[in-house]
Formats: structure tokens, sequence, C-alpha cells
């Protein structure tokens, strides 16, 4: 059993009232919690649960009418697994942080070696002690450092060299959706991703997450690492996926 | 030659400062100027075939319009014919519908050889300049994209195909900006784009012109292709560059 991860992209404010119940429902073994992170007039919100996002046949109560009532362009979603660790409420994700003029959210899959131990030179720091946390904090430093070098460096190749020095020092099979309020960015290299791009009443979206072959009987296409030494980047803005490259 | 302008920001911004500038420095280009927008994910297109500085003043409609339009994007094009009429249908930026977008497209340079190109889709009849048909060869290729590529395909490398193949088919001076709304693209094959991020003189959004030295006296970034390659693509959200990748 291992946690999961969901994210919905869209060009227009969206509200994830089907998709967002459909993946609690997928998710119903993940039984430490829930969080949604999505953006309201690019202020970033989250609202994180220690209950199980389904029981006794049901989708958790705030979570359906969270889902009933989010209107954001991007939207990401985690469970947690019983083997995360900690229950604690602060320990789900998404986890925030603000930098290089966003406000960021970031949810994550999988294991990482030792990253535990890592110790951010930025602040603020995320003050809990989840090995998620400093995965977090490790890609802001490497993406401030990144920017401080050359404050035209594409978010992409900073972000790409980022999970590369990751990979490099603390060595981790993990997917992860690091977003702000207009993108999306989606790494793996291990499991596979499930993607899928849907024509909705107000334009298309699309949808991306680590449950096998997807939420519904749609054409859900998976996507798997080609080279899990190094994993796989993409972006996505709104309902398209901009670039992608191996890491 | 035309000049060129656009503005991306993380939310809608006017340009009250920094069109006027350009406007003034590209005060050579006489036969027309034009701004698009977007609005509630609709493209608009203000344009006129009068000269944009003339007897040393501003035109009255252009500086009334810096200080109104409000969008995540703007584009703003100035022109001095090297192709087609000169009427308001030539003047640019113009606005094709496709893939599920409007786009805004304003080009600058030389290409005759494209003139010939006959579109598969609908043809923009009233434009018969290398401009159009340019915009017209990327709304064909574009589409295919759409319509046939899976959901994980990329649109970045897509249009970085279609631009590579415009090239050698249709060889020529391309400068342009191709906007969705979410996404600004940005290529060039001659002169330059000088960038700019976090302004104190100006607006503090992302921006870019082909005007040689930028709008004001701060530390603007140039970029242009390197002599051993076919262009340079960047593809823009709000004030980051997310992509950029040589063709």
């Amino acid at each position: 059993m291992m946690c999961d991860i969901f994210a919905i992209s869209a060009g227009y404010n969206y509200t994830p009232q089907k998709y967002l119940p459909l993946f609690a429902e997928k998710s119903r073994h993940n039984i430490n919690g829930w969080g949604i992170g999505f953006f309201r007039e690019d202020q970033a919100f989250v609202e994180k649960s220690d209950e199980q996002v389904f029981s006794n046949q049901q989708v958790h109560e705030s979570f359906q009418r969270l889902a009933r009532v989010i209107d954001s362009r991007i939207i990401i979603s985690h469970v947690n697994c019983p083997k995360s660790g900690s229950r604690h409420l602060s320990h789900k994700h998404p986890l925030m942080l603000s930098f290089l003029d966003h406000t960021w959210l970031f949810a994550q899959v999988g294991i990482v070696e030792g990253i535990e131990n890592y110790e951010t030179v930025q602040e603020p720091r995320l003050e809990i002690s989840v090995y998620t946390a400093r995965i977090f904090e490790y890609l802001r430093d490497q993406l401030i450092i990144a920017h401080d070098r050359n404050p035209y460096i594409s978010l992409f190749a900073a972000l790409r060299l980022g999970i590369k020095n990751l990979l490099s020092e603390y060595p981790g099979y993990f997917a992860f959706f690091l977003v702000n309020e207009s993108v999306l960015f989606a790494f793996y290299n291990f499991r596979s991703l499930s993607i899928l791009k849907k024509s909705e009443k107000m334009g298309d979206v699309l949808l991306i997450t680590s449950i096998r072959k997807g939420l519904s009987q749609n054409n859900w296409q998976t996507i798997v690492p080609e080279d899990p030494s190094k994993g796989k980047l993409m972006v996505i803005a709104g309902p398209d996926v901009l670039y992608a490259a191996d890491v | 030659m035309c000049d060129l302008f656009a503005l991306s920001a993380n939310r809608d911004y006017s340009a009250p400062k920094s069109l006027p500038i350009f406007a003034e420095q590209a005060g050579k280009n006489l036969d027309g100027w034009g701004i698009g927008y977007f609005r509630n994910h609709h493209a608009y297109v203000e344009k006129s075939a009068k000269g944009i500085f003339v007897a040393g003043r501003l035109h009255d409609s252009f500086q009334r319009l810096a200080r109104v339009v409000k969008s995540r994007i703007i584009i703003c094009h100035v022109r001095l014919r090297t192709s087609g009429l000169i009427d308001e249908c030539h003047a640019h930026p113009f606005v094709l519908e496709f893939g599920g977008y409007e786009w805004i497209f304003a080009h600058n340079g030389k290409a005759p050889a494209i003139e010939s190109y006959k579109s598969s889709g609908i043809p923009m009849k009233e434009a018969v300049s290398d401009s159009a048909r340019a915009f017209e060869f990327l709304r064909d290729h574009l589409t295919q994209h759409f319509q046939h590529s899976s959901d994980v395909a990329s649109i970045f490398n897509a249009l970085s195909c279609c631009i590579s193949e415009m090239i050698v088919r249709y060889p020529g001076k391309y400068n342009f900006f191709l906007s969705n709304g979410q996404i600004l693209f940005v290529f060039t094959n001659h002169r330059q784009f000088m960038l700019l991020k976090a302004s104190k003189k100006l607006e503090g959004a992302l921006l870019i012109t082909t005007v040689e030295k930028g709008l004001s006296d701060e530390k603007w970034l140039r970029l242009a292709k390197s002599t051993s390659r076919g262009g340079m693509l960047l593809a823009i959200s709000g004030t980051d560059i997310i992509v950029r990748q040589p063709l």
C-alpha cells in the first residue's frame, strides 16, 4: 500500500466535484488522512484531515464538500498510506512554501534515502520532521540557487538541475507535484502516472494521478519512466503538457 | 523593420509606462500598430493603419489604450510594411481560433517565401502578407497536434517541430509572439529580443521587446539565436521563463 497523488489543471477555474471523489474512492486503502491544495485569486490554500478519505462506502464528508466548492485552475490532492509515518495533521501534504514570487504547493509519494538529515539554508523552514518537507526545502533551495546565479534561467531547467542534484545526493524512488498558481510540474522515477485530457463544458482539463489505470473507464494514458535512474519531468500549463524531458 | 513588445504577468496588468516608450522607440514604424490582449479567455485586438508616432506625438487611441488595456498577456506590434498593403487588416496582431484556444500572433521579420503557402484550413483572406501565411502555417500544423497527438504530447515540442519545418520549407526572418492566453511563446531567428523582469522604472511584469536597447536604462537581457542554431523558442508563463530551447 502506498500514498497517492492526484492533480487537475485547467485553463479556467475548475470545480473538481466529479474527479476528487473518484480519487478518494480509488485511494480507499490509504487510511491516514488526506489533503487538498488549490488557489484562489493566486493565493494558495490547503485543507487537510487526519481522518480516512473513504470509509463505510462513503467519501469523507468534508472532502466531498470541498470537491463541490473549490474553484481553481490547479488543484492537487494527496492521500496518506499507513507507511508514511506520523498521523499528525501538519505532516499531511500538500505542503506550502513561498519563494521566487510564488506560493508553491508540494505533494509527494515514494522514498528518498537519507533526506531527513538535510538542513536548509533558506528561510522559512518547514518546522515538521517528515522527509517530504526536507525534499520540498531541498528543491526550493536548488531553485533559489539557480535563480541567484541566473535570474533568467527557465524554471524547467532550474528544477531539472535541482532534481538531478537531489537524486545524486539522496537517491530515491518517488513522484511529486510542485505547483504554483500558473503551472504544474510533475516528476516521477518510479511507479507510473496516469494522465487524461478531458473535455468539459467550460473547456478541457488535464487530470494526472499515481493511481494505476486512472480514475475512470476513460482512456487514461499510462506513462512510465523510461530510465528510472533519472526519471522524467513534465510541466503542465492549463489542460496541456507544455514540455517533458528526462532528468 | 517592424517592432514587437509583450508584457506577461501573473495577474491582469496594464502597461501605461512601457507601451508609450515602446511606441516612441519604434517611432520609425509608420504603417500601423496593434495591441492584443485577453479577457475571460477571449482574445481581443485593437489596431490601426495609422502611424503610431507622428510629428512628435503618440497616436491618441494608442495612448488611451495603453492606460486601459488590462490582461495577463499584452502583445503590441508596430509596423513598417515589408509585405502586404497598408491597412487595418494587415496590421498585427492577428487572432485565430484553434485547439480549444483563441491565439494572438504578431510577427516581425521578412519571409517572402511563405507568401505562397496555401492553408489547409480557413485562410485569412483579408490579409495578404508573409505574417498572415506564417500564422496560418502554425495554426494548420498545431491543429494536427491537438487533433492527433496523445494527451502527453508536449505542445512546446509540437510548436518547435512546426517552426523548424516552416523555416526549412519557407526560409526567412521570423521573430514572433504567439499566445493562447496561458503561455506566451516567443521565437527568434534574427535580430534579438530584449527581456526585463521586475523593472523598477516600468511595470514589474516580464517585459520583452525587439527594440535593441530595451525600453529603460535598466539591465535588459539580450536573447538571440546562437550562430550555429536555427532559432530560439521560449515559453513564458506569468513572469517566468518556463522553457527555453534552441532549435
